[in-house]
Formats: structure tokens, C-alpha cells, sequence
């Protein structure tokens, strides 16, 4: 065994010759930024080694560092096996930060009608004259103080072994939980005495990067609190594509038990912050990806992941939380989301769900941008969903300078148009240390309506200012000196930057195109575009329509729903009903296949231009950038 | 089978112009204006459409040129003034497209050499010409700007811009009044695109060309021949950042491997037949200036052109 200390944490961990220095801070419980999954692809692990042996290509690797990085000892620690023991720094940039996570969802008022509720009985003890059994006791005592038809509640044997004595111990004052699963009314929970006001419930947003909770009194119809954390499977790898890979190689008992964790330590800081016992959670909704969803179950998810992309299941599940090792009541509940298919999971149901489009006359358009992006278009009778994969730029990945929603993060900016001096607000308000998505997006319509930059995203290297320069392998634009910033280099946009980004955008436009011409609508045709997702409640609606994100409609009828995943468990959460339309919302999302649809790469290289090919679809950008020009003569 | 060849198009080809007469201020003895089209080319209802010109392309360093047209040219050409003078005389070719591949030796720096090239060429034929510059980024802003200077007045057709490097070659065009080949990798929306580029540097719809890329036959081909009508049909739709005429070289007739590897009795006639075919394609799909390198392809073309306008089919072709 080798022993690795890490600074400036000195958390120490030993561990097997041979193994990388990415499996040893996992084991020290470092959270380390491997966007790659630990493949060496993405560079973001960059540790540095003060001392002891290590093997590490740096050949291979050179593009990642900087001359001065490597004489620091520099190395990525997916691709560094531990040889002797070790000292390894791991400067802040590599590790994982608590993050700008959304955590308000669109509240509205909600009918309160949820699906599991308690009722406090107070029964006649059995005499000679009434020898009604205890169960029958029990129940019309249940149907007496409100609760369903006796008749119509299952008791399962667990808790029908609990009864008998259970009444007599109680002096036949109980409370009984009544949940209404799939299969009808189920007594799930007996207690002694009047538990009834202590009844809880937890609407869960899992996310491939987040995990959202809030918490429910179920009594009285109120949040109690709210709480969230990282996914811990992204020590397992950043997108769901290198999750997926390594519970192929691995197994995915590691990637369920940290998908249930995840759940738990948010379950656990609401119940704290709420001062309440996590035994009183009774029902759990988790609204998640397809693949998110699988995983916590412990379904396999590989197959959705390669051709022909099928998902085990669709339906909306009901299971014994506990059984999926979440952490509430023993008799707990857990409800999933249904999904469409492989890439339209839960979370967009549950996106649909809050933004009513499902129940809506006119025509909407929902566009989830995440990690992948979905796209929703139809009412109430149809609708079209596809799903791609957006490139992480507008996330921050594949950028030089992009960044998570983390402090520091650059995530609005002007330019001004003459002397091209950015003005950019940051993430607390702290000096810059990258650009996040939406900032990446205000960047990419500044420097189109500054002109620095053409409408195939190429910088104008003939514009004499001193932030426009050519960088190592390409053009690039400094949006911020080094001394102004906190990473104390030079933060640039590069012309490579702009293409990936470039490449984003154009997916998700042309798949809202590919669903247009699905449905037959033209823009003018949808009355609202909701934007959901974390990144959604960031965005400028101005310059997400100036780059060509999206369809151009009036800016009005842009909508931020923010975190519609979580707002949609809420509402399943509390109103029964609502969960029960679910699976018909499901089953009438008809799913285009981007990868099957041969006009696709048409749309596709039409969208790689600010805004787009066809000028006529972006009138009022078009106004707005030939009044930007005139401006600049 | 008959077939209704009304399309309903409301659209029309735009001009360009190119050459320069005395009375326009040049020294060419002819001047062509392309475009103008309603409809495609060769269909029964269409009989007025003009015949494609036919442009031979020499270049002034034959190092960079196919073994088999400096074999069947022999000693011409080392001096590209001659050269360009048999195209006119002898060769029959209607546009003369001049590639300065001397400026693509490394460290490149001689300038002045490529205005006295193209002097050389002005002098030597009277026909309209097509320069094509530098293809290296960091001296094309010098090159473009001395052929747009030396071709002053003769209104010349310069190559070429693409996506990535165009704004040189526009500047050029721009300040001495020729037009430009925009080229584009066989693709409708990429085409579109470029124009749209240089139209919001100035460039004028009426001093562009589009180069959708000609592939060889057999060897894409088929994509640009589609790429081809798909930009032709948008614009005769009436989209005018794609109502440009179209210029199409078969150039990469001469490198597939059929031709680089025959039967040395018959790669001349192999050649010439790749170059043909190919070129009959791009006809018929719409372009305006078809471009070859053998000698001979410039009058199997043109001869192709009359028998097809006549509807005579191809007598050209032995």
C-alpha cells in the first residue's frame, strides 16, 4: 500500500501501487472535476505532485498544461498511478464546488390532495356482543374518520402481523397511514396513538448533476424546507454516457447506492433545517432522466445507451423506498416519473407538467437545456419530444474558459461596441475565474452585435484592439486580464470556443425545427416557449434569440420555468390527480429520433450561423443587428 | 413520358460580368454576362438558354500541375504567357483561369512577381480572365491585393473565398471592381451562408460567383450535382443569396486514381472523358462556367454544348 496525502486539505488515504490518483481522492472523498468520466480526454483533473513516484504520460497530455504548470509537477489524476507515496496539491479549479444550484421551481397555487395521508381512530375495544375482528375494527374506524371505503384497503401481512397487539397496546388508539398506490388504497403503517399530525412528504429532483428535495408537511399543504446536493455519481463520471460505461464496467450497485445517498444526505439537511424525524417521511417522487431514474431502481441501463436506445421500463413505478435504500419511514413510498423514452425521461414530464402544457389549447415549445437538451412541441391533444446531446459547451465544457453556474463564474455580460470592453457580473459577485453558460451566450450575441465576430462565429482579426489577438492555436477575444481576474490569467474566448458553442446552439434550434415540421407550425404558430432547467433561469431571452438558441418569437411569450423537474414532483407530490394524468401525458409524446431523421444534419448546418441561414426566420434580430451595424458605420 | 416543365418559379438568376472591352475602360476583346436564367438549362421549354462557357486553367508554377497535362503540353508550359495564348488560339477555351501557384512554395514572398504574371497574361491573350490568388492565409491580403490592382479595369473573376478566409479576397474585389469565385464544400447552406458573409462586407450579389465544389464523377459527384440544384431551385425560388451563376472545375478529374493509374496509351482519353463527363454534369445541373485542365476537354465541351442546345445529343464524344 502507498499512502497519498492531499493539501491543502491533509487528508490522507492509502492505497494500492498502481491505482490513480483519481481512485485515491474518491476514496479521501474529494469530489475531483473529471467532465470525461476519467478518460484523460477533458483535462479538468489537473493535479499537481509535490513529491514521491508517480507514472504519467506527459507527452501525451502536453496540450493541458502550461510550461509553468509542469515544472510544478502538474498532472491529470486520471491518467497518474501512484508509485511510491505521495504529496499531491489539488488547487481549487479541480475541485468539485458547491454550485448555484436552482432550487426554486415556478410555485403556483397548487390543489392540495396528496396521496397518502394518516388517520387518527380511536376504536371500541371487541366485547362478546361485537366480536368484529381487529382488522375489521380497524378499517371502519379508518372509513369513519374520512379515510376510504373499509373494503377497499389492502393491508399487507407485515403490518396485519403488527394489529393485534399493536390495538391492545395502544388502548385502541392508533393512527394508520393509508397511501393510494397503483393497485388501490394499502394500509402501509400502523403507530400507536395520534402520530397523525407527523406526516411528511419529499419531492425529489434527481438530476445527472444535482439532486433537488423539498420537503412537504402533508397535513398542512406547506414546504417545510428545501435542501439540495451534487449527484455523488459524478466521482463516476460527469455525463450519463461515462455513468453508464462504468456500471458496465463496474457494476451499477456503486452507481445506485450513490444515486440513493444523493437522495438521503438532501432528505437528511431538510428533515434537520425542518427539525422533523426522517421516520415521518412517508412518500417519496423522484422525478429524473431515463437513465437516472433505471439506476436508482437498479434496472440496467445499458441498453438504452447504444441502438436501437430502448429503456426497460416507461411507466411511472411505485416502490418501497426502502427497498432502494432511501432513507424515511420504513414503509415509505417511493413514486417515479414516467418516461417516454431513453432521452425523454421524468424530469421532462415533470417539466410538462408545471408548465401546463399538456393542458393548454395553444401550441408550446419547451426546451430543457441541460447536460443534453430535450425539446417538447404540442397542447393538449399531440405532442412531439426529441432529445440530443448539446455538446457540454453551454455548460461551460469543451470551452478553454468555461465554467459550472460556480462562484466566480462569469454569468452576464455587455460589450461595448466601440471600445469592446466587457462589463460581467460573476457568481457572487467575486473576481472571474471562467464563463458559464448563460454568460457564454450573452458573450456569443455581444460580440455579433459588436461585429467582432461573423455570423459563422469567425473573430475579425483585422479590428485593431488590443483584446482581440491570436492565440496559441487560434484567434481569441479577452474578456478579461489577467489581472482583474482570480485565476490570474488572461480569461479569452477562442475562435474554437465560439464554433463549439456555435455547434450547440445549432442542435437544439434544429431539433425544435425537426419538430416544427413534425407538427406542421411554424414559429408564428407557438404562443410560448418555456425554458427549463438550470441553465433556463439564467438566460437572456434577448440574446438566446439573437444567437439563434431558439425559434424567434415575441420575447414576452419566453418563459422561465426554471427547475421544472422539481416544481412537476411537487405537484405529483401533492396532488394526486395530477400524478395520475401522468402516464397519459407520457403515452401521448410521440418521440422523434434526431439520429433517424434525415433532415436533421440539413437543419443542423443551417443553424451553424448567427442566427441562421434563412435570415427571414429572425426578423427581428436581423432589425436589430442592421441597426447595430449602421451604429458602427 | 412527358413531363410539366412549368415550375411556377419566380425567381431569376442574377448577372455577373466578366472582362472588361475597350469601351469599358479594359483590354479584353469580349466581355460575358452570366446568369440571367429563369429556368435550368436544356429543358424542352428553354431552348434560349446559353451554353456554358468552357475556362482552361494554367498556372505559372507547373510543379504544382497534373503529370498528365504537363506530358501532353509539353515545353508550353514553362512560359504561362504562351500558355494562356494557345488556350485562345489553339485549345478554343472562352475564359482563361490563372493559378498563381508560385505563391505556394513555403516563405513566399516575391510580390512583385505575381503582378508582372498576370501582365504577362494580359498581354498574351484577350480573353476575359479568372485569377486565382494565394491559398495561404498569411500572404493572401498582399497577393489579392496586387492581382485586384494589375487586373485594374479588366474586370477579372477572382478565387477564391471561402468561410474562413474571405475577407482579403472581398477587399480586393472590392476596391478594383472584379468579381469573386465563392466557394463552399458542397453543401446548399454553407453557400448560402458565404454570400450572406460577403454581401455584409459590401460584395455586391452581381460580383459573385458560387462554387458549390465539383466532385469527380464517381468521387461526389452526385452530392454536388444535388448540392447544384438545390441551390439553383432556391434561388429560381427567388432566394437571392443563392441567385448567383455557378462556376465548376473538374479539376479533381485529373488525381482519382483511374486516371492517375491508366494505361499511359490511354490516359489522355481518360482523362478528357472524366473532365467531360464530369463537366456535362455540372452543365446540366446549371453551372454557367465549367473549368478544365486538358487541352482537349475544352473542345469536346463545347462541341457537347452546341449538339445539346440542338438537341443532337453528344457528337462530341468519340
Amino acid at each position: 500500500m502507498r499512502s497519498v496525502t492531499f493539501l491543502p486539505s491533509y487528508r490522507k488515504v492509502d492505497v494500492a501501487r498502481g491505482s490513480t490518483i483519481l481512485d485515491a481522492a474518491q476514496r479521501a472523498g474529494l469530489n475531483i472535476n473529471v467532465v470525461c468520466g476519467g478518460q484523460g480526454k477533458c483535462g479538468k483533473c489537473v493535479v499537481f505532485v509535490q513529491s514521491g513516484r508517480t507514472e504519467f504520460d506527459k507527452q501525451k497530455y502536453l496540450r493541458f498544461f502550461s510550461e509553468d504548470e509542469l515544472s510544478k509537477g502538474a498532472c491529470l489524476a486520471c491518467e497518474t498511478t501512484v508509485q511510491g507515496d505521495l504529496k499531491v496539491f489539488i488547487p481549487e479549479s479541480t475541485i468539485i464546488q458547491e454550485q448555484k444550484i436552482l432550487v426554486e421551481g415556478r410555485d403556483k397555487g397548487i390543489e392540495f390532495h396528496p396521496s397518502v395521508r394518516k388517520y387518527y381512530v380511536e376504536l371500541q375495544p371487541p366485547t362478546l356482543i361485537d366480536p368484529s375482528p381487529d382488522l375489521t375494527r380497524l378499517l371502519w374506524g379508518v372509513q369513519r374518520s374520512g379515510g376510504p371505503v373499509a373494503e377497499k384497503i389492502y393491508v399487507p401481512l407485515e403490518v396485519m402481523r403488527e394489529i393485534p397487539n399493536l390495538l391492545r397496546h395502544s388502548d385502541w388508539k392508533v393512527t394508520g397511514t393509508i397511501a393510494l398506490v397503483p393497485g388501490g388504497y394499502r394500509l402501509i403503517d400502523l403507530q400507536e396513538n395520534d402520530t397523525s399530525k407527523r406526516i411528511f412528504g419529499a419531492a425529489v429532483d434527481l438530476g445527472s448533476t444535482t439532486v433537488v428535495v423539498y420537503l412537504w408537511d402533508l397535513v398542512s399543504g406547506k414546504v417545510v424546507a428545501v435542501a439540495s446536493n451534487y449527484n455523488k455519481q459524478i466521482s463516476c463520471g460527469e455525463d450519463i454516457l461515462a455513468r453508464v460505461n462504468f456500471a458496465r464496467k463496474n457494476g451499477l450497485t456503486k452507481l445506485q447506492t450513490l444515486a440513493a445517498e444523493s437522495i438521503n444526505v438532501a432528505l437528511t439537511a431538510a428533515s434537520n433545517t425542518a427539525g422533523i424525524d426522517r421516520e415521518d417521511i412517508y412518500e417519496v417522487v423522484v422525478a429524473g432522466n431515463t437513465v437516472m431514474t433505471h439506476m436508482l431502481l437498479g434496472i440496467d441501463p445499458a441498453y438504452i445507451i447504444a441502438e436501437p436506445y430502448v429503456p426497460v421500463v416507461q411507466r411511472a413505478l411505485s416502490v418501497a423506498a426502502s427497498r432502494i435504500g432511501i432513507a424515511g419511514n420504513q414503509n415509505c413510498g417511493l413514486f417515479a416519473f414516467p418516461a417516454v423514452s431513453d432521452f425523454i425521461g421524468g424530469d421532462i414530464i415533470a417539466d410538462i407538467l408545471s408548465c401546463g402544457m399538456s393542458k393548454r389549447e395553444e401550441i408550446s415549445l419547451l426546451i430543457d437545456i441541460g447536460t443534453n437538451f430535450e425539446v417538447v412541441l404540442g397542447n393538449k391533444e399531440w405532442m412531439f419530444s426529441c432529445a440530443g446531446a448539446a455538446g457540454p459547451a453551454l455548460e461551460g465544457g469543451e470551452v478553454l474558459f468555461g465554467m459550472r453556474a460556480n462562484p466566480g463564474a462569469i454569468e452576464k455580460i455587455t460589450i461595448d461596441p466601440f471600445t469592446l470592453d466587457p462589463l460581467y457580473t460573476t457568481i457572487n459577485n467575486i473576481k472571474p475565474r471562467g464563463i458559464t453558460g448563460s454568460g457564454l451566450i450573452d458573450l456569443l450575441a455581444e460580440l455579433l452585435s459588436a461585429c467582432v465576430i461573423d455570423r459563422t462565429g469567425r473573430i475579425n482579426t483585422g479590428i485593431e484592439n488590443k483584446r482581440i489577438r491570436t492565440g496559441q492555436h487560434c484567434p481569441e477575444f479577452v474578456v478579461a486580464w489577467a489581472s482583474e481576474t482570480d485565476i490570474g490569467k488572461d480569461i479569452v474566448i477562442t475562435e474554437n470556443d465560439i464554433k463549439n458553442l456555435i455547434m450547440s446552439k445549432a442542435s437544439i434550434h434544429a431539433a425544435c425545427v425537426i419538430l416544427m415540421k413534425e407538427a406542421g407550425v411554424s414559429r408564428h404558430d407557438i404562443s410560448t416557449i418555456f425554458f427549463a432547467g438550470a441553465f433556463g433561469n439564467y438566460l437572456d431571452k434577448k440574446n438566446a434569440t439573437i444567437i439563434g438558441l431558439i425559434p424567434e418569437i415575441e420575447l414576452d411569450m419566453i418563459r422561465n420555468i426554471g427547475n421544472g423537474a422539481i416544481t412537476g414532483a411537487n405537484l405529483a407530490l401533492i396532488n394526486r390527480r395530477e400524478r395520475k394524468a401522468l402516464d397519459e401525458i407520457a403515452a401521448k409524446i410521440a418521440y422523434i429520433e434526431l439520429n433517424a431523421e434525415p433532415s436533421f444534419m440539413d437543419e443542423y448546418t443551417s443553424s451553424t450561423f448567427l442566427p441562421h441561414t434563412d435570415l427571414t426566420l429572425f426578423p427581428m434580430v436581423q432589425q436589430l443587428l442592421d441597426s447595430c451595424r449602421l451604429r458602427k458605420g | 413520358m412527358e413531363y410539366d416543365l412549368n415550375f411556377s418559379w419566380t425567381g431569376t438568376i442574377g448577372h455577373v460580368v466578366i472582362g472588361a472591352t475597350r469601351a469599358d475602360g479594359g483590354t479584353r476583346k469580349t466581355s460575358y454576362t452570366l446568369g440571367g436564367g429563369t429556368s435550368l438549362p436544356y429543358l424542352d421549354n428553354n431552348p434560349s438558354s446559353p451554353s456554358p462557357l468552357v475556362a482552361l486553367e494554367i498556372c505559372d508554377n507547373p510543379e504544382f500541375w497534373s503529370p498528365i497535362i504537363r506530358r501532353f503540353c509539353g515545353d508550353l508550359i514553362h512560359s504561362t504567357s504562351d500558355w494562356a495564348k494557345t488556350a485562345e488560339t489553339v485549345y478554343g477555351a472562352d475564359l482563361v483561369r490563372l493559378y498563381l501557384t508560385s505563391t505556394r512554395v513555403r516563405n513566399f514572398s516575391d510580390i512583385v512577381s505575381v503582378g508582372k504574371t498576370i501582365e504577362s497574361v494580359l498581354d498574351a491573350t484577350a480573353l476575359p480572365l479568372i485569377i486565382e490568388g494565394s491559398n495561404e492565409p498569411g500572404i493572401d491580403s498582399d497577393v489579392f491585393q496586387k492581382c485586384g490592382e494589375t487586373g485594374q479595369d479588366e474586370r477579372f473573376l477572382l478565387g477564391t473565398a471561402e468561410a474562413s478566409r474571405y475577407r482579403s479576397i472581398a477587399a480586393a474585389a472590392l476596391a478594383y471592381d472584379h468579381s469573386l469565385i465563392a466557394q463552399s464544400p458542397i453543401d446548399v447552406n454553407l453557400a448560402k451562408q458565404l454570400n450572406i458573409l460577403l454581401r455584409e462586407i459590401g460584395v455586391q450579389q452581381d460580383h459573385i460567383m458560387i462554387d458549390p465544389y465539383t466532385g469527380a464523377l464517381g468521387y461526389g459527384l452526385e452530392y454536388s450535382f444535388s448540392a447544384m440544384e438545390r441551390i439553383r431551385f432556391s434561388a429560381l425560388k427567388g432566394d437571392t443569396d443563392l441567385a448567383m451563376p455557378m462556376i465548376c472545375s473538374a479539376i479533381d478529374s485529373l488525381n482519382i486514381k483511374e486516371v492517375r493509374e491508366a494505361d499511359p496509351a490511354l490516359q489522355d482519353e481518360m482523362a478528357m472523358q472524366w473532365e467531360f463527363y464530369t463537366g456535362i454534369a455540372a452543365a446540366v445541373a446549371g453551372a454557367e462556367i465549367i473549368c478544365v485542365r486538358h487541352p482537349k476537354t475544352v473542345r469536346m465541351l463545347k462541341n457537347a454544348f452546341a449538339d445539346m442546345k440542338n438537341n443532337a445529343g453528344f457528337s462530341g464524344v468519340k
